[in-house]
């Protein structure tokens, strides 16, 4: 409703060279975040020698093979890394909405002392690199025998620190779209005989929608791509998920078997296509308007 | 901004909403923050063991900071990675998020592609592109050789800071078009009414009033840009590993890195490294904070 | 939002019931398995999971012995190995070093027996064989003790050997002949080499195929051989000055040499080993030096019928040193660790574990004819050895002496500073060789 006015405008004028340009710039940058993708999917169905000698050519005819991906996939339990990845990244993602929202909402809403320095200890938070915390971590949950024991464990052992990872940034996000929103829908309901975490589950949740998809979307594909702490943790080949996978092809190809290689990465990369294209609108509605705000 | 209604005047609740996200905080950052910086006065033989005591002096680590000239190569590359960011990454998103608010066909298109590469997990990335780079010879090389060029180009030797960076640079213009693009949809339709009916034309338009309007959405740009280029490490590290070439290449991240897993084995001043990236961090939002402060309109 | 909580959680939730199902056979042995494995043998009481962590990734030549041996150990046995194996490199060996230190000790462990376990030596970490033997007198009695190397700490032997390594030359002859040269012999001195060098460079290809900043450890070491000679090339430099110290500068000289006057590839400054490798595999490079593993690497990745473009021969020397001069040794074996000595279910389980990875014919097959062992048999020569095995078997046959590397003979730290920062930084010119030296001495301690 907002861009009506703006886009009856719009529609008067003319198709004018500016507009042209406007789209061939546009059209331009769009070419160098597709391409790249392409080229890897192109070369994954090639034969690894044709890759750098005809990196350009369609994979059709004498140069189209399959055998990068049977290769992979026997070599490799591609399937299992699925699901790991699956379970590690669903389970991270439900417990970091629901954490970061619970604190989102009492830091957005609650008048208290300390708040200011709570404030502080989440935005440092943001900032600690992974691999400063690794060591600590690594041998605190070794206390707790949660490391390199049975499959769910080790599941474990990486939820509990990207659970951790995610809660501030997700914090900050949905403090600065809940704070947005009207006090009056809130104070409506406590008339009505709501109690706080009433409200927080059934009208704010609601509310605050987009926000809390962005969450959920970043944490997952957060979780999803952070090698680093899958590479500490998961060992061996029962826990690897996918992205610990694309590790093990990568440096089993020698780097040199581009074949596999760039089968991983299509690979790695298709689940995590599907899940932006059919959610795009989620991501870029909800980051937004808590990134703006926070 | 905080309110008073009665829902919040009783505060046990308040315990339930933040003990969950404190407790995992606590327990996985700050608990290992806090030992960082014990180990970073430590002596510590080897990753994960215990100490053996203070280090004599028990500033050495940061001693030794100040002084290495790789620290410093380090330093300069964040902050040159940090200048980029904003130039470049918040540069390009501007330009973009503006020529996108002038279309309407199409814009929805342009928004998914463009946000594309920040979902892809660096690792990914990084060997995508060093493919692209490869030397003899990769697909770019092998343009440039179809253009005419007579020699190979040495992408991470000659051009290793534009190798290193403009993958980087590019993955994240998405990030910020977005921010941008959502700031632009805020600007009420007013404003631009009251515009046209002053006769302004397209470009005024831009500079009067979409920049100025676009202040606080920009400011929100330069903290992320800032802490964005401190944490900068998977990309850089998939493709040039160990500071290649010749010890140039080091960022923040990437060199504390080498002391904690990546063979050098110093636990201590990995440590010491940590730290100074966590308050030049906290230091130049604050700062950057002070300086453009946020406008209310 | 509620309809994408919901698809998460279905999705986690069946992903986690998926996996209940698939993974329930290859859990079941290690947690309830008491009743399957006892039938089997009488000897073991309670079949249990032994947590092996190796280097014998898929990369490696050995995977597959390892995979069979241990798979055989399983069946035989009933106990299972949580097989944790890894490539081996400088964040693998910091991590492994790490689980130790964090009280997530393996019980079986496959590393180096160099400087590389003095931690876990000294922390008393791992079981010395002497003291297993003091309860099992057989374990690994088919070696000569003689030759199972000892910890630098302490002196005594604790890590079982397998097969070793040798460091050798690899050709691409088909370059050589399109120069007009054939590939180094028995008698090429260094300055031959050099010749043959600039022959080759004049033709256009790169002479040699090497990552100064990724690996330069096999010229690092060659180089060193050629200035100190066999009898002195364990010395450790302990001034920039001493014997050591000048043959060290005499070594990194000769790199500086090969670099300055453009052998290396063109980009040897950033590129990777298997980027450098690769010019050998596309006809670009005539020579590479490398360990005994690449035989298994250059098989896998070149056709049959171009195998024979590639062969295997002696570093040219000079000096003192003859080029049948090699190096090699036994740099890794098996280590039973503290943890699983002390368990009494796992103690029996760990020492029949090494003990059937290290029999004859396991390490005889690791061997492929050509590396060193410890074995008391002499490992008879493969009936079916292709092309370029037989080139390394002929080698190593007619090295005059092996030598271990000397690089595994000073701390990880002044490793790293020398290999991994320092010796590149003195091919270009950007610091003396007697510079590097004194930082590694001092990283050295």
């Amino acid at each position: 409703m907002p861009n009506k006015t703006a886009a009856v405008q719009l529609k008067r004028r003319r198709i004018s060279p500016s507009k042209i340009i406007t789209y061939i710039i546009l059209s331009l940058w769009a070419v160098t975040t597709i391409f790249p993708f392409i080229w890897v999917i192109i070369n994954s169905f090639k034969e690894r020698k044709y890759i750098l000698t005809q990196s350009f050519a369609l994979p059709i005819g004498e140069l189209f093979t399959l055998n990068n991906f049977t290769e992979t996939f026997e070599k490799f339990a591609v399937g299992p890394a699925y699901r790991n990845s699956l379970i590690i990244s669903g389970t991270v993602t439900i417990a970091v909405i629901i954490i970061s929202g619970l604190c989102a909402y009492g830091m957005a809403r609650y008048n208290f002392r300390g708040r200011k320095i709570l404030q502080t200890l989440l935005i440092a938070s943001m900032m600690f690199p992974v691999f400063s915390t690794i060591i600590p971590v690594f041998s605190m949950q070794t206390k707790w025998g949660i490391v390199n024991n049975t499959v769910p464990l080790s599941w474990v052992s990486v939820i509990l620190p990207q659970i951790a990872g995610n809660i501030a940034f997700g914090t900050v996000v949905l403090m600065g779209y809940i704070r947005s929103l009207p006090i009056d829908l809130e104070e409506a309901a406590y008339l009505e005989g709501y109690g706080v975490f009433r409200i927080f589950f059934r009208i704010i949740m609601p509310l605050a929608k987009p926000s809390f998809a962005t969450i959920a979307i970043f944490s997952f594909l957060w979780s999803y791509n952070d090698l680093f702490t899958q590479m500490f943790y998961l060992r061996s080949a029962d826990y690897f998920t996918i992205t610990r996978l694309l590790n093990e092809i990568s440096s089993q190809s020698g780097g040199t078997n581009h074949g596999w290689m760039a089968a991983a990465v299509v690979i790695v990369v298709i689940p995590v296509l599907v899940v932006y294209v059919f959610l795009q609108k989620n991501i870029v509605k909800g980051l937004t308007a808590g990134a703006i705000k926070g | 901004m905080h309110n008073n209604s009665m829902i919040f005047k009783k505060k046990t609740p308040l315990l339930v909403f933040l003990v969950p996200a404190f407790a995992f905080m606590a327990v996985y950052l700050f608990y290992p923050f806090v030992m960082n910086i014990i180990n970073s006065f430590s002596d510590i033989p080897s990753l994960g063991a215990s100490s053996k005591g203070w280090l004599d002096p028990w500033y050495s680590n940061y001693q030794r900071l100040v002084t290495d000239p790789y620290m410093r190569t380090a330093f300069v590359n964040t902050m040159l990675m940090m200048l980029c960011t904003i130039v470049f990454q918040v540069g390009i998103a501007l330009i973009l998020a503006m020529l996108v608010d002038n279309i309407r066909r199409g814009s929805g298109f342009f928004r998914t592609v463009y946000f594309f590469p920040i979902v892809i997990s660096a690792t990914a990335l990084g060997l995508m592109f060093n493919l692209l780079f490869w030397y003899d010879t990769g697909p770019i090389n092998t343009i440039l050789l179809q253009f005419g060029w007579d020699h190979l180009v040495n992408w991470k030797e000659d051009h290793w800071m534009f190798t290193m960076f403009t993958p980087v640079m590019w993955q994240y213009v998405g990030y910020y078009f977005v921010i941008i693009v959502t700031g632009l949809n805020n600007i009420s339709p007013d404003v631009y009414e009251a515009a046209e009916i002053d006769g302004a034309t397209g470009m005024q338009v831009v500079w009067r009033i979409k920049l100025p309007l676009l202040y606080n959405t920009l400011c929100t740009c330069l903290t992320l840009a800032i802490t964005g280029a401190l944490k900068v490490f998977d990309l850089p590290w998939t493709m040039m590993p160990k500071g290649i070439p010749l010890e140039k290449s080091w960022l923040t991240g990437t060199y504390m890195y080498k002391y904690s897993l990546g063979g050098a084995n110093n636990i201590g001043y990995s440590s010491a490294i940590a730290i100074f990236i966590v308050i030049l961090g906290v230091l130049l939002s604050q700062l950057a904070n002070r300086i453009f402060k946020e406008k209310d309109y | 939002m509620k309809k994408l909580l919901a698809l998460v959680s279905a999705l986690t939730l069946s992903a986690a019931l998926l996996a209940g199902c698939a993974s329930a056979p290859a859990s079941t042995p290690a947690s309830t398995g008491s009743t399957a494995g006892a039938a089997s043998t009488a000897a073991e009481a309670k079949p249990v999971e032994l947590r092996v962590v190796s280097s014998f990734s898929g990369t490696d030549g050995n995977r597959k012995a390892f995979e069979t041996a241990y798979k055989a150990w399983e069946a035989a046995t009933g106990n299972t190995v949580k097989d944790e194996s890894q490539t081996s490199d400088e964040t693998w060996k910091a991590k492994v070093l790490a689980d130790f230190e964090t009280g997530s000790d393996p019980d079986v462990l496959f590393f180096f027996n160099g400087n590389d376990a003095n931690t876990i030596v000294e922390g008393g970490k791992v079981v010395s064989i002497e003291d297993i033997r003091k309860e099992y007198p057989n374990y690994a009695s088919n070696m000569n003790d003689s030759s199972i190397p000892a910890s630098p700490v302490d002196g005594k032997q604790y890590a079982v050997p397998t097969a070793g390594y040798w460091e050798g030359m690899f050709t691409n002859t088909k370059v050589l002949e399109d120069c007009g040269l054939t590939a180094p012999d028995a008698n090429t001195t260094w300055d031959e080499f050099l010749e043959m060098c600039e022959t080759i460079k004049a033709k256009g290809y790169t002479p040699i195929a090497a990552s100064l900043q990724q690996v330069p450890h096999y010229w690092f070491e060659f180089t060193i051989l050629n200035n100190d000679g066999v009898t002195g090339h364990l010395n450790v430099p302990a001034t920039a000055d001493d014997a050591a110290g000048k043959a060290w500068q005499a070594g990194l000289e000769d790199i500086k040499v090969l670099y300055e006057k453009g052998y290396f590839p063109a980009n040897t400054l950033s590129a990777s080993d298997e980027e450098t490798f690769q010019l050998m595999y596309d006809g670009k490079a005539a020579f590479a030096i490398d360990g005994s593993w690449k035989t298994g690497q250059i098989v896998d990745n070149v056709d049959a019928d171009h195998l024979a473009d590639y062969t295997c021969t002696y570093v040219p020397a000079k000096g003192d040193r003859k080029p049948t001069d090699i190096i090699g040794g036994l740099s890794m074996g098996y280590y039973i660790t503290e943890k699983a000595w002390a368990d009494p279910d796992k103690r029996a389980a760990a020492v029949s574990f090494v003990e059937a990875l290290t029999t004859d014919e396991v390490i005889i097959e690791m061997a492929a004819g050509s590396a060193a062992t410890a074995l008391k048999v002499a490992p008879p020569k493969p009936a079916d050895l292709n092309s370029l095995q037989e080139a390394a078997f002929n080698m190593v046959a007619g090295a005059t002496s092996v030598t271990p590397a000397v690089q595994d003979y000073i701390k990880p730290e002044a490793k790293a500073q020398i290999l991994e920062t320092d010796t590149k930084l003195v091919a270009n010119g950007s610091i003396t060789a007697a510079q590097a030296l004194e930082n590694m001495i001092k990283a050295n301690g």
